[in-house]
């Protein structure tokens, strides 16, 4: 049973981050970390390197950044054998994800690279990953994709084509590659678990789906302990309500459309800098939609 | 022939090298010269002197109609008229070639060189900075030659040639250097090269069949450079840091030790290496418990150094085991080993102390290395940043002291800054929290930089963000003004701290900024009379400052103002 007034605290296990760290992943950490502190919520980070083991219980959220196919191997297979198991027991029981780039494929069946064996992956997304050898194209440049009713954006640099079996995408390719460049779907979504090319960093521009994450953490850390009901608003402390809102087995429910739970910051630059990159890529009405939305 | 000079500081250790250099000069490929029959070689000179008149011509032009710099066409033409012209014309060169690779230090390493070698009574060519591609240095040598095929003054001429990284199996190719110094490697632009272990991958192969007269010049602190000795069968100079008071591991600053990290695993076996000593990013002594690679020891190496202020470093140096002591002008731990590199490369090519000690010493700041230009009773210093360690080494060589300093950063993401800027996540911004006086954002991801410089805590309104232009939503948007408003605070408080520059920005005040000339103006006008503007630009940022500076007559014409 949580008490009213008490603090609120997440705890964020980063995963590889000496080995994935190569595509500015540092800066979705820093956002969770701000956003989280801004609102009062005590976000602690967790590396968890090669040779660490992964106990689910011990985290709210978990994030695997990207990094080049050296790097990728021996992580590949510390994954697999320290961490494969904790991982898909956080998973299962509806942690969020995020995976990035490298992370992403590693999430997925295998990473066939250019050159050498096939990496295994732990099969969470049912999805493969393809290196089409060292003379085809990377996929390089600005992306946008849809995204729940909104965009998202970033940059995307990889090599390897990813093509999903029955995994859910996690969005639609607006303009980019996405990816495997002939399909139009980028990501792969299996319950909480989100994996993506967009990088640049991927949260800071997309403060949505940072909050998203965090809401999602916050949902599942403190629903479970909170029969009566759910808070109105993290805002740090969890407020007393008057009224009994969603009843616990109803609450599922609240992972579809989530209420805007935690208190709105001021994303003016946020969303600035997330318009430009659509202009750039020359969505223009959906520049002005974003401005319009978030208008502070 | 003329004979390299006879080195003292040398000694033993390099003499037979000399007497392995000294004939292999001017750099003819035996092959060509001994099987190709007479008549062919005079059809090659003649098409030489062909590609050469088209090659100038298309630059004259090129520059007469203001296509752009008239540079890079140069050498295109020429190559498209008669694809040996490189191999045609570098054959002609009396001490052949140096050729410099790596991420970082290319210009700097190269400035001295250039330096030491006039110093030393050489004639030096250089390709243009960025010009660092196949066509650069195909223009640098056919704007020195003449109708009939042949170079100009060809005595006592060597070429400096600053190469990118890609580009150096290509080159090496076309050309064989006497030496090749290769500097470091750190993670830039990967979306343009895929991917740095590609650019290794490439270097070996390079090394691998490169003539064994060559000397190569390698950072024994920088483990990914160090190990590509293992494929060559030549000679091979390392240089290094051997102070360890410079240790960032040792150092209690917290923020010291928190810097981008490309490289960790071992690059023979692929296991975590670990350090003994940290200098900057993954530059060290390290050595691999695995297999136990362990960084060589150095020929050429610092004891000892010492910072006297902001751009005077003052070096110990151990050359081939004799003591030496020399100032480095320039700021910034990273100009040691420019130096050192320098160092070795000028007694490769038997150059005697005093010119090293002259060459180094009187360099000048090159193009966006520390520049100084004097603007409205104001200093500029401009310090270009291209990647992470670069940024991270430039904020700490400005926020080592605890002084407030006044910044203006330009973030652009074109092409030759390479597209992805995810990298500025890397950087630690952190440290400048609460130490800049003013402080301007602008190029073309100006807002991705402020986004940043927000999540190091910095607060939105002690910055002033000067995008190149409006978004089109927001122009459109009433919406924008509430925004404006902010900023226009900001602004009122520059012009009231201004006076006579700021003028022109009051006539407008309930306009947002734009473009990067009114962001130099701000930054200027912002910075206390008398005081320091610290500009630190992106590549292509940085020519637009330069260009912006040449248009107010503030900078003499910098493609002017070298290679003479």
């Amino acid at each position: 049973m949580v008490l009213s007034g008490q603090k609120l605290s997440l705890t964020l296990g980063h995963l590889y981050p000496d080995q994935l760290n190569l595509y500015g992943d540092r800066g979705n950490i820093l956002t969770l970390r701000r956003r989280c502190l801004q609102r009062d919520i005590d976000l602690r980070v967790i590396g968890l390197g090669v040779g660490d083991a992964l106990a689910p219980d011990e985290y709210d959220m978990l994030f695997i950044g990207g990094g080049q196919d050296k790097e990728q191997e021996p992580v590949a297979q510390d994954l697999y054998e320290m961490k494969g198991i904790g991982l898909w027991a956080a998973i299962e029981d509806d942690m969020p994800v995020l995976a990035v780039c490298g992370g992403f494929q590693l999430l997925a069946h295998y990473y066939r690279p250019a050159e050498g064996p096939n990496m295994r992956g732990l099969g969470v997304f049912d999805a493969w990953t393809e290196h089409k050898g060292p003379q085809s194209s990377r996929c390089i440049g600005n992306i946008a994709i849809q995204w729940n009713g909104q965009t998202l954006v970033g940059f995307e640099n990889h090599g390897g084509r990813t093509y999903l079996g029955t995994a859910a995408p996690l969005g639609k390719v607006l303009k980019g590659y996405g990816n495997n460049a002939e399909d139009h779907s980028e990501g792969a979504v299996y319950r909480n678990a989100y994996g993506t090319y967009l990088h640049g960093s991927l949260l800071p521009k997309n403060p949505h789906f940072a909050d998203y994450l965090v809401e999602l953490a916050l949902r599942r850390k403190y629903r479970d302990s909170e029969p009566a009901g759910e808070p109105e608003l993290f805002n740090g402390t969890i407020h007393s309500y008057e009224k009994q809102v969603d009843s616990p087995s109803k609450s599922d429910a609240g992972k579809v459309e989530l209420s805007p739970l935690l208190t709105p910051l001021d994303d003016t630059l946020e969303w600035e800098a997330h318009a430009s990159i659509l202009e750039r890529l020359g969505l223009y009405s959906e520049a002005a939609t974003v401005l319009r939305t978030h208008k502070s | 022939m003329r004979k390299p000079k006879p080195s003292q500081p040398i000694a033993e250790k390099l003499q037979p090298a000399e007497s392995k250099l000294a004939p292999q000069l001017p750099t003819i490929a035996p092959k060509e010269t001994t099987h190709t029959p007479y008549l062919q070689h005079q059809q090659n000179t003649v098409r030489a002197g062909l590609a050469v008149i088209a090659g100038r011509t298309a630059g004259a032009l090129s520059r007469r109609f203001h296509l752009g710099g008239g540079t890079s066409i140069v050498g295109v033409v020429a190559q498209r008229v008669y694809p040996e012209i490189i191999k045609h014309l570098a054959t002609e060169l009396e001490h052949g070639s140096v050729m410099i690779t790596g991420t970082n230090g290319k210009t700097t390493t190269s400035n001295f060189i250039a330096a030491i070698l006039r110093d030393g009574g050489l004639r030096v060519w250089r390709n243009r900075e960025g010009s660092n591609l196949m066509r650069g240095v195909a223009s640098s040598l056919v704007i020195r030659a003449q109708p009939d095929g042949h170079l100009r003054r060809s005595g006592k001429a060597i070429s400096i040639l600053e190469v990118d990284e890609a580009a150096l199996l290509q080159l090496v190719q076309v050309m064989q250097p006497r030496v090749i110094v290769i500097t470091n490697l750190f993670r830039d632009q990967l979306d343009r090269y895929g991917e740095v272990n590609s650019i290794v991958a490439q270097w070996k192969q390079t090394i691998t069949n490169l003539p064994t007269d060559t000397t190569l010049v390698l950072n024994a602190d920088d483990p990914t450079i160090a190990q590509l000795a293992a494929s060559f069968a030549g000679k091979v100079l390392y240089y290094g840091i051997d102070d360890l008071s410079l240790d960032l591991l040792t150092q209690q600053d917290a923020s010291e030790r928190h810097q981008a990290i490309d490289t960790r695993s071992c690059p023979i076996c692929g296991h975590e290496y670990v350090y003994d000593a940290q200098f900057y990013s993954h530059m060290g002594h390290y050595h691999c418990p695995h297999c136990g690679y362990t960084r060589p020891q150095p020929d050429v190496r610092v004891t000892q150094a010492h910072v006297d202020s902001f751009d005077r470093l003052r070096i110990q140096v151990d050359a081939l085991n004799q003591q030496h002591e020399l100032t480095i002008p320039l700021p910034g731990l990273y100009n040691i080993y420019n130096a050192l590199a320098a160092i070795a490369a000028a007694l490769t090519l038997n150059m005697a102390w005093e010119p090293i000690v002259t060459g180094i010493e009187q360099s000048k700041p090159v193009f966006g290395r520390g520049e100084r230009i004097q603007a409205d009773g104001k200093t500029m210093r401009l310090l270009l940043a291209k990647n992470p360690t670069g940024f991270n080494e430039v904020l700490r060589t400005l926020f080592s002291e605890k002084i407030e300093r006044d910044i203006l950063l330009v973030l652009n993401d074109n092409i030759a800054d390479g597209q992805d800027i995810s990298w500025i996540w890397d950087v630690d911004f952190e440290r400048i929290k609460g130490r800049t006086r003013t402080l301007v954002v602008a190029g073309t991801r100006a807002l991705d930089l402020a986004l940043r410089l927000k999540y190091a805590g910095i607060n939105e309104k002690d910055m002033t963000i000067i995008p190149p232009a409006p978004l089109r939503a927001q122009k459109n948007s009433k919406s924008a003004g509430i925004r404006m408003k902010g900023r226009n605070k900001q602004k009122q408080k520059v012009i009231d701290a201004q006076s006579s520059q700021a003028l022109q920005l009051s006539e407008a005040p309930s306009l947002q900024l734009y473009e990067l000339k009114n962001a130099l103006d701000s930054a200027l006008a912002q910075t206390p009379p008398g005081e320091t503007l610290f500009v630190v630009p992106t590549y292509t940022g940085l020519l637009e400052i330069h260009h912006e500076l040449e248009q107010r007559g503030l900078t003499p014409h910098y493609w002017e103002g070298r290679d003479t």
